[in-house]
């Protein structure tokens, strides 16, 4: 039969491990939690605010877990604005229900339109309050892609609805419930499932200041970047499709704690250095903010050096 | 509804986050990344329509490699929609997904559903084999092979759509949300490697197309023949076109134009206006996208959407696959679209009119994934190695410029204006926003509004009919209102 051997979770186990950058001991702890997931133990619910659902869709190019698989053996995904067969009513009274039941794990894309409830709706009710009620009956909340993790573009400079992040929200309304970010725009799919697998079997992984896993969000990008030595050289792009350091063309690497150029992006195809594309800083704490810290300092008005 | 058939509609879209507003004060180079991040899943389209904007304000022309590389990653990005859209987003108001239990065949991935779903469904949980189920109770495909062929084919559509992500990464640097894309071209580097990379995955994608994905779609539309007579719409149609095969952009893979009462007629970009009597702004309803304004009035009386109500001479118009198809078979440039549009009827037994509707969007849709996959193993093999991808451009003070092209959902255009080096004004009429408008000044209906009017709901409570309708426009609320 096709059911998933011990044999195939322990293969698993050990590409996560690695993923997750644990120690091999740990290989057999998390092929239980596999098991464990896989016997449609641990629900999960999917809420989206406004996003624009990239984050859903980076998860489907996840290459750590096959997305079939990851939808039907890996997490007990109760429900999901656009993979849901359920729509209209239906999709309402399905996530009412599981509401109510609680024991799941909320997993929130997209920020909350604070100063504008009706900015997003689900059925007829502000996205602010089924959250509110979805996090109260929750183990825990993962906080997915920028948005979410930190209000991104929606939050920016000048927006209209008052937009906030999960975490900030939740505080807000004074819900104590442990919250994860697990920031970028999108966020790389490993990221996601790396994280939730250790929230299932080892609880919170360990998080830094900002409430995301270290594991993925310690060091600097800058630090592991493949122009680090045109950096160190001083040798300078000055325009796109040049050789050298993006720094001078607005790179955030310096500022933005992401593994990205040693994960890489699409299966370890491509990133965004290595294309000759200047870090956007997506996964930092202050992407998109401000227009006054542009994503790329091309134009003389930018900050461009003649 | 009135004696089980939709009587009015009003289709609302529900979630504002106000890019255009955002956008204002920002510096120019912010708009292709900051516009992609208006949808997940055509942020390419925004990010390509941006770049066009910017490139008629600066009076840039891309670098040939940059061309080429920006056709092959929003030609695949229409391709991975394609499927996405047929097998993940609509393809199970027609297949019947509980029939596995039945499977008695050998193939492993059926077999691993199968017994996937069975130990769901004793599972004892109230929701077994969520995302699947709850469906709503319907007719669905009665024939058992074409219900196993069509869910082997979403577990492969699951792993290709990946795939397809892939290919648009190699010159895209990563999806979704392309680095890559700036005015002049692309900031990557054009490498043999990288065009063997693109050509190998293509061969996959290109075989699921033709094996798997057009002749699933043409089982689908055989056994649900009503739905050649539903969901018609409007019957106005409207294309920018799209892929631009010349320097200067205006030799196009796919022609713009419009089809009006079954008349073709040229494109005219001064004649798009959006309305805003019934939709939650507070800024004057009419305007032209260049002089646009977007100013939220989430209370405002007698408002039930956060769309505009996009108009061409102000009459309605549907966008997406169907309009492109219709509108290049019309026109007669593309001979290899016509010819395999010709083909399509001749398999499906029809005539070109039974197109305008649910099923003929479903098939417009596989027939041009199959010819942007021919395209594209073409567009591949002009690709330079070492050439420039990028032509060098300054930002001026103050400019004005507008990009059309296609998303995988429709007709896309981005209006720009720069004063003292930052946006002044932007703004976006997305194809969404075409098909899902609300009513407008004169209180004429969308064209999603206009489809689902006249549907037969056999059961009220399980109204699988109109959503059939509603799906097979490919909606995407979060592009729509932005």
């Amino acid at each position: 039969m096709n059911r998933l051997t011990r044999r195939s979770f322990l293969q698993l186990s050990t590409r996560l491990v690695a993923l997750m950058g644990l120690g091999s001991s740990a290989i057999p702890r998390v092929a239980e939690a596999l098991e464990e997931i896989a016997q449609g133990k641990t629900r999960v619910l999917w809420l989206q605010g406004q996003c624009c659902s990239g984050c859903s869709v980076s998860l489907l190019d996840a290459e750590s877990l096959p997305p079939a698989s990851l939808l039907t053996k890996y997490i007990c995904l109760q429900f999901h604005q656009t993979l849901s067969s359920a729509t209209g009513s239906q999709a309402v009274e399905v996530v009412n229900k599981v509401i109510s039941q609680g024991k799941y794990v909320l997993i929130v894309e997209g920020s909350v339109p604070a100063k504008m409830p009706k900015a997003c709706l689900f059925g007829d009710e502000p996205f602010g309050d089924q959250l509110a009620r979805a996090a109260r009956n929750s183990t825990a909340v993962l906080a997915v892609g920028a948005c979410a993790a930190f209000g991104g573009i929606p939050a920016a400079e000048n927006n209209p609805t008052g937009a906030m992040s999960v975490p900030d929200f939740l505080k807000s309304q004074s819900l104590a419930v442990p919250t994860i970010r697990v920031p970028g725009c999108p966020f790389n799919p490993d990221w996601l499932v790396g994280t939730v697998v250790h929230v299932l079997k080892f609880g919170l992984p360990p998080l830094d200041s900002l409430g995301r896993p270290t594991m993925f969000f310690s060091r600097l990008m800058h630090d592991q970047c493949p122009r680090f030595a045109d950096y160190e050289r001083e040798r300078f792009a000055r325009t796109f499709g040049e050789e050298g350091c993006l720094f001078k063309l607005g790179c955030l690497g310096p500022i933005t704690k992401t593994d990205c150029n040693l994960r890489h992006f699409n299966g370890g195809i491509n990133a965004c250095i290595r294309a000759g594309a200047p870090c956007i800083g997506c996964g930092g704490e202050g992407f998109a903010a401000k227009a006054s810290l542009p994503f790329i300092t091309k134009s003389r008005a930018a900050g461009k050096e003649s | 509804m009135e004696s089980n058939r939709v009587a009015r509609a009003f289709v609302s879209g529900e979630m504002f986050r106000g890019f255009e507003v955002i956008l204002r004060g920002r510096d120019p180079l912010d708009a292709q990344h900051i516009t992609q991040r208006i949808c997940g899943v055509c942020p390419v389209e925004h990010g390509v329509a941006s770049v066009l904007a910017q490139e008629m304000a600066y009076k840039l022309a891309p670098a040939e490699n940059g061309r080429i590389a920006r056709n092959l990653i929003q030609g695949v990005n229409f391709i991975m929609s394609g499927m996405t859209h047929f097998y993940l987003l609509s393809g199970l108001d027609f297949v019947d997904v509980a029939m596995i239990t039945g499977y008695q065949g050998k193939d492993h991935a059926l077999l691993a559903l199968q017994a996937w779903v069975k130990s769901q469904l004793s599972s004892g949980q109230v929701y077994p084999a969520a995302p699947f189920l709850p469906r709503y109770a319907a007719k669905y495909l009665q024939d058992q092979d074409a219900n196993f062929g069509a869910l082997k084919h979403y577990l492969d559509a699951l792993e290709l759509r990946a795939v397809a992500h892939q290919m648009s990464a190699v010159f895209a640097g990563k999806m979704p949300h392309a680095a890559t894309l700036v005015p002049g071209g692309i900031t990557d580097k054009i490498s043999a490697l990288k065009i063997a990379q693109f050509k190998s995955m293509l061969e996959r994608v290109s075989d699921f197309i033709e094996e798997s994905y057009l002749p699933d779609v043409i089982a689908v539309a055989k056994a649900f023949p009503d739905y050649f007579a539903l969901g018609q719409g409007c019957g106005n149609f409207l294309a920018y076109g799209a892929f631009a095969e010349s320097a200067d952009g205006k030799a196009k893979l796919l022609p713009a134009g419009l089809l009006v009462g079954g008349k073709l007629q040229p494109l005219d970009p001064e004649a798009i206006t959006e309305d805003v009597s019934q939709s939650f702004f507070a800024s004057a309803s009419g305007r032209k996208p260049a002089d646009g304004e977007t100013t939220a009035a989430s209370d405002k009386a007698g408002a039930y959407s956060w769309l505009k109500a996009p108009r061409y001479q102000s009459q309605v118009m549907e966008v997406g696959p169907l309009a492109r198809v219709l509108v290049a078979y019309h026109d007669g440039s593309n001979p290899a679209l016509k010819q395999a549009t010709d083909g399509l009827l001749k398999a499906l037994g029809r005539e070109p009119k039974d197109l305008v509707s649910v099923m003929g969007r479903h098939a417009a849709r596989a027939l041009e994934c199959k010819l942007l996959a021919d395209r594209c193993a073409q567009w591949v093999d002009q690709l330079v190695p070492g050439a420039p991808a990028f032509n060098d451009f300054e930002v001026p003070e103050s400019g004005q410029g507008f990009g059309l092209t296609e998303a995988a959902r429709g007709a896309l255009g981005h209006w720009l204006e720069i004063r003292g080096h930052k946006i002044s004004n932007y703004q976006c009429v997305v194809p969404t926003t075409w098909n899902c408008s609300p009513r407008d000044d004169r209180g004429v209906a969308g064209p999603m509004e206009q489809a689902l009017v006249g549907t037969p709901v056999a059961d009220p409570e399980n109204p699988i009919e109109a959503v059939r309708v509603v799906r097979s426009f490919d909606p995407c609320l979060a592009c729509a209102v932005h």
